[in-house]
């Protein structure tokens, strides 16, 4: 006789079971371990142990310069100032675009000038409004004002404001067209007034975008890096820039680690409420929806012509100043003297060409590694359970939300003492990239699997394929426009972000955007101009190579009609 | 000795989600032959999906055994089963053709291209789908893409056809017609088959055995006949066709049979199902307490009121004309409603709206459970 099968416990272990899976959480620890906790462990240590006892004495001692509590509230008031002056703009961005009957050329044109500044080194503004409005700035001459300094709050203000409106344009334009246009009808019928229906309907029902937007400027403001540097001098301090010069002019890593803590504070407060929010409506569907549907009711005539006003206004502004750039790197001496030359791009073609080469590949290298990262992370938190998952999503994204300034100094901290000593390599350089913006990769790939049912890997599976083979066939086939997506994010700020880089270039290893900076800290405005127009250039050609690709690899999968991931497993 | 085609040994699965427990199967033992086809049949949540994933192994069961062919696969991971599956929404890989699709177990099993090539054209011949290897699945309506599905699993031959509810996206029509092609299909092929559906007539014409599933657990297993004639619970009678169920009290408990007290009448008496619970000594029937009479709708014969032992005096609540039957709904002097559908022949008289009647049961149909 048999004895009756006893409850058998069926747990195994991970190894036996899922090899694969199993190397790939160990490799991902690993890489956090090294590339995540140990930087900002660092960093704490830095800033809160003098010689290994637990003390406030870093703290202190930063608090009690008069001048780093005024980068503080520097910081605050300009991150308050661009978060509301950003969402303002890009609301109005969106309105004109969701909402208002304005000529399609004219809407595709409003769409293009809000992605340059997204895609444009963070100096491009900066590096404008100086040309314009700086000491000898065409725009002053030309209205003849005099005594009015770019530089301080206004500038930085400004150039922040530029920079950062198209990312609430886009929160905020997703959200209004998601919006049941329906609405609009019934809020009509009812008797309201344009007005009204804007006051009662539009705007209540958009606020959690407003809300996002604010948050995500906020940040950004907070840890942007790159204007302030150019256009704060001393008369605006704000605190990346100030732990900058702490750690690169007077070597001081210890008050450099406590003003990025006082950095790290406010910009996870902000990455929370951010989550808190995010949390509770999964309103962030930036899927570019367009095509027949019902039309939203018209706005009142006169905010109309309101709207199409500020958007001339700042359209005409925002091709002035790429055009200024432009301009500006074929003339021999920005206003002093104007006559054509290629000189500046002889220079950068010749002095630039190590950090053309380095920028590129670094770019690549970070885009290869961190898209692959991404993929892995993506698809085992999306598709796994496992102990610690929900720490694996927050930990990845660490290095995104807090402030480039932050990182970039918890990795010269980490990486500058054995045993992981990698200060001045190529290898601090990428980790630092990949670790920052693989998330949006990340994100995207999850938001791809989320789509996509569960029940294709089984029938994969369960028709004798292994686990890496259904994983190489059918999950990454399917994601792969997702991945695309977010290797062309990843490699745009490969090539343009500055924040926490600036900390880990070396002689062996430079970048473009460095270039730039000392360049224009040099006042050689024009040869930065000239390197801002070959790095856009370069940004632009990568882009639409990478576009390409992605539509050569899919062609042979998505025939006739594109297939929409909606009818999967259908 | 030929070992059974699969084997479930006390298998038991326990979900834990945001600290909560589901017991979705409990102790379920099942064997199944060579060549058989066996319907999962039960209602919504009940943990027909659940058994159907473990067997594949999308699944592993918080305890029991699973044995396929008298391995033992408890722990196997899915691709080493040789299983087939047929997903509810076919799960047909959208960026592949056809051909693709069908292909893809073999590529994965290494077989070489020519074989290949011809293993895939024999299938989807077999399913009526020659000429569609290059489209891709959303050119396909959904019967075809039910059909590349079907072809896609028994091109790799498994020793094991597994379908959860594979027609419950096609049009009525189709699914009549589809039912047919898969059991004649399923019978050619000799393949073992387990089939998930909540469709009763589904299950009814299809299966060699059906088995009834109750929250986690199994009510009673046994052929199409036996599970509609012979239910063993309350629960697989009701769910199964209609049923009357009548709750009586048993004034006599013998071998076998009880007698019981009819509600404003005298007594009735009838067989006691559960033969493998004696009726004396057991806990399932005892004088005095209450049992569980079913009678289905057309074995009830609706008369004049008469004194007769064994009718049930009710009256009518409504009766409707449909041809062939006359359709009562009854209630008993206890309230219980009772549904009966009495075949009409010329001349004979319907009863109308409150009109007394008396009820005459067919004892050789009728059969008590225990409640
Ligand atoms: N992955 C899971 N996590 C938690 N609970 C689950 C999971 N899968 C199933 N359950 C629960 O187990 C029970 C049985 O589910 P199952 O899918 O097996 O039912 P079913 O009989 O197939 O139902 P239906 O006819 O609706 O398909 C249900 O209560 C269900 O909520
Ligand atoms: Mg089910």
């Amino acid at each position: 006789m048999r004895i009756p099968a006893l409850p058998k416990s069926t747990k195994r272990s991970l190894i036996k079971s899922d090899p694969v899976l199993y190397s790939a959480m160990v490799a991902v620890w690993l890489s956090f371990a090294v590339f995540i906790f140990l930087p900002l462990l660092s960093l704490l240590w830095t800033t809160f142990f003098v010689n290994g006892t637990f003390s406030f004495a870093n703290i202190k001692k930063v608090w009690s310069a008069k001048y780093n509590v005024r980068a503080l509230y520097g910081s605050l008031i300009l991150a308050t100032a661009v978060s509301v002056s950003g969402t303002l703009l890009g609301y109005i961005f969106a309105l004109a675009v969701t909402r208002t009957t304005l000529p399609k050329p004219l809407k595709v044109l409003l769409g293009a000038v809000t992605i340059l500044p997204l895609i444009s080194p963070p100096f491009t503004s900066s590096i404008s409004l100086t040309l314009a409005l700086g000491p000898n700035g065409m725009l002053l001459k030309a209205l003849g004002i005099k005594n009015f300094s770019i530089y301080g709050f206004i500038g930085i203000w400004i150039s922040e404001t530029l920079t950062y409106f198209p990312v609430a344009f886009m929160v905020i334009s997703a959200i209004l067209n998601t919006m049941a246009a329906t609405l609009d009808d019934a809020a009509l019928s009812l008797g309201a007034s344009r007005w009204r229906m804007l006051r009662t309907v539009t705007i209540p029902l958009s606020l959690p975008g407003i809300g996002n937007s604010i948050l995500l400027l906020f940040g950004a403001s907070l840890a942007d890096f790159a204007t302030p540097l150019i256009l704060g001098g001393h008369t605006f301090p704000v605190l990346p820039t100030e732990a900058y010069l702490l750690i690169t002019g007077m070597f001081d890593l210890k008050g450099g680690a406590a003003l990025s803590f006082l950095l790290l504070v406010p910009a996870l407060v902000v990455f929370f409420l951010q989550r808190q929010l995010l949390g509770t409506k999964s309103f962030v569907s930036v899927t570019g929806k367009n095509g027949a549907r019902t039309e939203f009711a018209q706005l009142p005539k006169t905010l109309v012509v309101a709207i199409s006003a500020i958007c001339t206004i700042m359209v005409v502004f925002i091709i002035y100043l790429y055009a200024i750039i432009l301009w500006g790197s074929f003339v021999k001496v920005w206003s002093v003297n104007n006559t054509f030359t290629f000189e500046h791009y002889r220079y950068v073609f010749k002095h630039g060409r190590k950090a053309i080469g380095d920028t590129l590949l670094i770019a690549f290298l970070s885009t290869v590694i961190g898209s692959v990262l991404a993929v892995v992370i993506g698809y085992i938190t999306q598709r796994k359970t496992f102990i610690g998952k929900r720490f694996m999503e927050f930990s990845s994204m660490l290095n995104y939300a807090l402030p480039g300034t932050v990182v970039g100094i918890a990795y010269i901290i980490g990486f500058n003492r054995k045993p992981i000593l990698l200060t001045g390599t190529l290898t601090i350089l990428v980790a630092a990239y990949v670790f920052r913006y693989y998330a949006t990769g990340i994100r995207s790939v999850v938001a791809s699997l989320e789509q996509i049912d569960p029940a294709l890997e089984e029938a994969s599976l369960s028709l004798g394929a292994g686990t890496l083979r259904t994983f190489t066939h059918v999950t990454i086939p399917l994601i792969i426009p997702a991945v695309f997506a977010g290797m062309r994010y990843l490699f745009i700020h490969c090539m343009t972000a500055i924040s926490a880089t600036i900390f880990l270039v070396s002689v062996r290893w430079t970048l473009l955007t460095t270039r730039i900076l000392e360049s224009m800290t040099e006042l050689q405005f024009s040869q930065a101009s000239a390197f801002s127009i070959v790095l856009i250039v370069i940004v632009f050609a990568a882009d639409a190579i990478m576009h390409r690709a992605l539509g050569m690899i899919t062609a042979n999968f998505h025939r006739p009609q594109e297939a929409s991931y909606e009818i999967i497993g259908a | 000795m030929k070992s059974s085609a699969l084997e479930l040994k006390q298998v038991s699965k326990t979900f834990t989600k945001d600290g909560q427990t589901v017991n979705a199967v409990q102790s379920v033992d099942l064997t199944v032959e060579q060549g058989e086809l066996v319907t999962f049949l039960g209602p919504s949540g009940c943990g027909k999906t659940t058994t159907l994933r473990m067997v594949a192994g999308f699944e592993l069961p918080t305890a029991g055994e699973i044995t396929i062919q008298g391995k033992d696969m408890t722990n196997m991971p899915v691709n080493k089963r040789g299983i087939g599956f047929v997903f509810q929404n076919y799960a047909l890989f959208p960026h592949m053709s056809v051909y693709g699709n069908v292909a893809y177990g073999l590529k994965a099993r290494g077989e070489r291209t020519r074989d290949i090539g011809e293993k895939v054209r024999s299938a989807l011949k077999l399913v009526g789908l020659a000429n569609t290897e290059n489209r891709y699945p959303n050119q396909l309506s959904g019967g075809e893409q039910q059909r590349v599905a079907l072809a896609r699993v028994i091109v790799m031959e498994p020793n094991l056809l597994l379908m959860d509810e594979p027609l419950s996206n096609l049009d009525a029509k189709l699914r009549l017609h589809m039912r047919t092609e898969i059991r004649a299909l399923q019978k050619k092929l000799g393949i073992t088959c387990l089939y998930v559906t909540h469709d009763q007539s589904e299950a009814l014409t299809m299966a060699d055995r059906i088995v009834v599933m109750n929250k986690g657990r199994v009510e009673q297993v046994g052929t199409p006949f036996e599970i509609y004639s012979n239910p063993q619970s309350v629960f697989v009678a009701d769910f199964i066709g209609q049923a009357n169920i009548v709750e009586l009290q048993i004034v006599l408990a013998e071998q076998e049979t009880l007698t019981a007290q009819i509600p404003g009448g005298g007594t009735f008496k009838a067989r006691a199902l559960r033969p493998d619970h004696h009726v004396q000594g057991s806990e399932l029937y005892r004088t005095g307490q209450s049992a569980a009479l079913v009678i289905r709708p057309e074995n009830i014969l609706v008369q004049d009121p008469s004194s007769e032992d064994g009718t049930f005096p009710a009256h009518v609540r409504s009766s409707i004309y449909v041809g062939s039957h006359v359709e009562y709904e009854l209630v008993l002097a206890n309230g219980t409603a009772i549904k009966a559908m009495v075949p009409f022949s010329r001349g004979m008289h319907i009863y109308e709206q409150q009109e007394q009647v008396s009820l005459l049961f067919d004892a050789t149909a009728t059969a008590f459970l225990p409640l």
